[in-house]
């Protein structure tokens, strides 16, 4: 009878763990994905996070207007979580494009902006030049600011249309390239985590095989596997300051793409390590024994018969490093920047989204918009890590019957 | 009596640590023969025949003394490892395909020695495998990963792959322990058919197995070749006593 009563008991404080891990979790994605759902969309997904000011040179020409009023206003593309259309749009045929006036609020200022809201086939703004004569990429919801040196500050719709329509001729226009996305960061991940996996994967993979298969068991190896795991252990910004001072400082890298990579790829080097040992501990002697029988070399042996076995082993290897990499933050902001731009060189800065969403909550404590970028990478870690299964899948040679 | 000798032990001991695992083994093996070894578990046949191409040298704390004369040369001499295995190839008690195609598999030892053209592959792949009874089991399937075959054809697999590099002595260990009756009659047939090129030796816990296919035969006890001799004296007219005990069933 008592012994019954126990069971039940230590039963439901089982439960109960389960219960709360459970919804613990659940409340924590729950949390993120209600708070950050709104912001996320295309525009955040495809935009830079800084304003581009450009001013545009280009020709005016009359471009009549191919589809109806209608069907225009219905083009208007806003997003009415925070954008009101206040007037417009109206079609202005010298430069083959309609604008609209909107007011656009974010968390700590509300102003009134013209907006392009449609471009006609064949609009000058098409073929807009830069002052260094590239060709800018005017999109629909780039911001208007003045042509020909008169600006549209204060004004309204009709205002700056008669503007615009008075101009004929060479066409100087400021215009804003609208900011608040993602796109860099995102760019920045992916580059991290390619660049640190290319530095780490084979380091890793060629020190373990000499763990398991050169190294005879004694002293070496065992300080070489402690110092594998002491490292694993070690609080990242540990390595983020080492990466600041070696190779932002000492090797003059500077804060930079590759800083960074190289710094995780010295974070990343204890579980590729481990795993991949793991796995080759996994690959039965008799194949081994089997390929020394038939005259390969060691060399022969571990390449063709020992490493392919060791694949799934290996991926998930590539799958603990991705986590890795795209949840570190604390050395990152050390050793790449908090620059959100795409790094154009290795050299460049760049800002990863686990740094950004921390930057954004932190300076300008804006937490729907971190929460936004949580779910980008929690999205982000599910699909790299879909993809690594179905690829260690593929290549898994004891799959294959 | 005027065969040629093909291995020439002489006596060698062999320890594992401070173990002894062999003591004192002479042993002349004639070529193109089949020479059994038979014995209790744990007497050391496996030792013995590991030492004949020298994997031995995976394990570490093993050290051996005396000599092992392969056509007249010591093995642990001034030899090249990788070329005493190809010319000895050896087949395991527990069937161990790699996990690649079949045609890889047998493709393998070729193509670690630096085969590469594909023709001269494909002839040899057919080959060996007609050779080890298999080809018509596989030559749909080739393509397909080893591991999809019975015990007794990855077995055969086995000892195709081994036989693609055209050694000249086969060592087998147990080859058909692991097998069903069928299948080991299979590999039985198959041996006495690979005698005529081959020298085979082999390690079987079966007196039948022996009986049927082998020359000559050793028995090993603790370390220690007892008696080896013509296969029907051993069975019939043993000289040692021990060996007697032993075939009639009557050992410990
Ligand atoms: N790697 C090793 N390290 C230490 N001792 C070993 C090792 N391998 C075998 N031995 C010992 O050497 C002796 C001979 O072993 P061996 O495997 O040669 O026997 P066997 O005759 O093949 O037996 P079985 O018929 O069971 O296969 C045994 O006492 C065994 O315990
Ligand atoms: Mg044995």
């Amino acid at each position: 009878m008592s012994r019954k009563i126990k069971d039940n008991i230590v039963k439901s404080i089982i439960y109960l763990a389960t219960a709360i891990t459970l919804s613990v979790l659940l409340f924590i994605l729950g949390f993120i994905f209600v708070k950050g759902i709104g912001l996320v969309n295309w525009d955040f997904l495809t935009r830079d996070y800084n304003e581009k000011v450009f001013y545009a040179f280009t020709q005016s020409e009359e471009i009549p207007m191919s589809i109806d009023t209608d069907t225009l206003s219905k083009n208007t593309p806003y997003d009415d979580r925070y954008e009101t259309l206040t007037e417009g749009p109206i079609y202005i045929e010298n430069i083959g494009a309609a604008v609209s006036k909107i007011s656009y609020k974010n968390y700590t200022s509300e102003k009134e902006q013209f907006v392009i809201s449609y471009i006609e086939k064949g609009s000058p703004l098409l073929n807009a030049k830069d002052s260094t004569g590239a060709t800018i990429n005017i999109k629909t919801d780039f911001i208007l600011e003045s042509i020909n040196g008169e600006s549209f500050e204060n004004l309204t719709l009709d205002e700056v249309v008669s503007i615009i329509s008075s101009q004929s001729g060479d066409l100087k226009i400021k215009v804003v390239q609208p900011g608040g996305g993602i796109k860099s960061n995102i760019i920045t991940t992916l580059y991290m985590v390619l660049i640190s996996l290319l530095v780490a994967l084979p380091i890793g993979i060629f020190g373990a095989i000499y763990l398991t298969e050169y190294a005879k068991p004694g002293r070496i190896v065992n300080i070489i596997r402690f110092a594998a795991e002491t490292l694993a252990g070690i609080p990242s910004i540990v390595f983020g300051l080492f990466g600041m001072a070696f190779f932002v400082v000492a090797l003059n890298l500077q804060i930079s793409l590759i800083s960074g990579s190289l710094t995780v790829a010295i974070i990343l080097l204890p579980v590729i390590i481990r795993s991949t040992e793991e796995a080759l501990k996994t690959v039965p002697m008799a194949f081994r024994e089997g390929s020394l029988a038939l005259g390969a070399t060691k060399l022969q042996t571990i390449f063709k018969v020992v490493l392919p076995c060791a694949v799934p082993g290996i991926a998930t290897a590539v799958l603990l490093s991705i986590g890795r990499v795209v949840g570190e933050s604390a050395a990152l902001l050390l050793t790449a920047g908090t620059v959100s731009q795409i790094p154009g060189t290795l050299f460049s800065p760049g800002s990863t989204l686990t740094v950004q969403a921390y930057y954004i909550a932190k300076e300008e404590g804006n937490i729907e918009l971190a929460c936004a970028i949580g779910i980008v990478i929690i999205v982000i870690v599910i699909v790299l890590n879909i993809l690594s299964r179905i690829t260690s899948d593929k290549l898994d040679v004891f799959n294959k019957k | 009596m005027d065969k040629k000798i093909k291995f020439n032990t002489k006596n060698l001991d062999l320890f594992y640590g401070d173990f002894q695992a062999l003591k004192s083994i002479n042993m002349e093996i004639g070529e193109k023969e089949v020479t059994a070894f038979i014995g209790p578990s744990g007497c050391g046949k496996s030792t013995f025949l590991r030492c004949l191409n020298r994997m031995n040298d995976l394990i570490d704390g093993v050290t051996i003394k005396g000599e092992i004369l392969f056509d007249e040369k010591d093995i642990n001499g001034d030899i090249d490892v990788i070329n005493l295995r190809t010319r000895v190839g050896m087949v395991f008690q527990k069937p161990n395909p790699f996990p690649m195609s079949i045609y890889e598999n047998i493709a393998y030892g070729p193509k670690c020695q630096g085969m590469k053209d594909k023709t001269q592959l494909d002839t040899l792949v057919k080959e060996s495998l007609v050779k080890a009874a298999l080809w018509e089991e596989v030559k749909d399937r080739l393509n397909k990963s080893a591991l999809g075959l019975s015990g007794g054809q990855q077995q055969r697999l086995c000892i195709a792959r081994t036989i693609a590099m055209n050694p000249e002595v086969i060592l087998m260990d147990e080859p058909t322990s692991a097998l069903d009756p069928i299948a080991t009659a299979k590999i039985e047939d198959l041996m006495s058919s690979l005698k005529k090129d081959f020298t085979i030796i082999i390690v079987t816990h079966s007196m039948q197995q022996a009986g049927r296919i082998s020359d000559k035969t050793a028995f090993f006890l603790m370390g220690e070749v007892i008696e080896f001799n013509e296969t029907p004296i051993i069975f019939t007219n043993p000289n040692d006593k021990r060996t007697e005990d032993y075939i009639t069933g009557r050992f410990g």
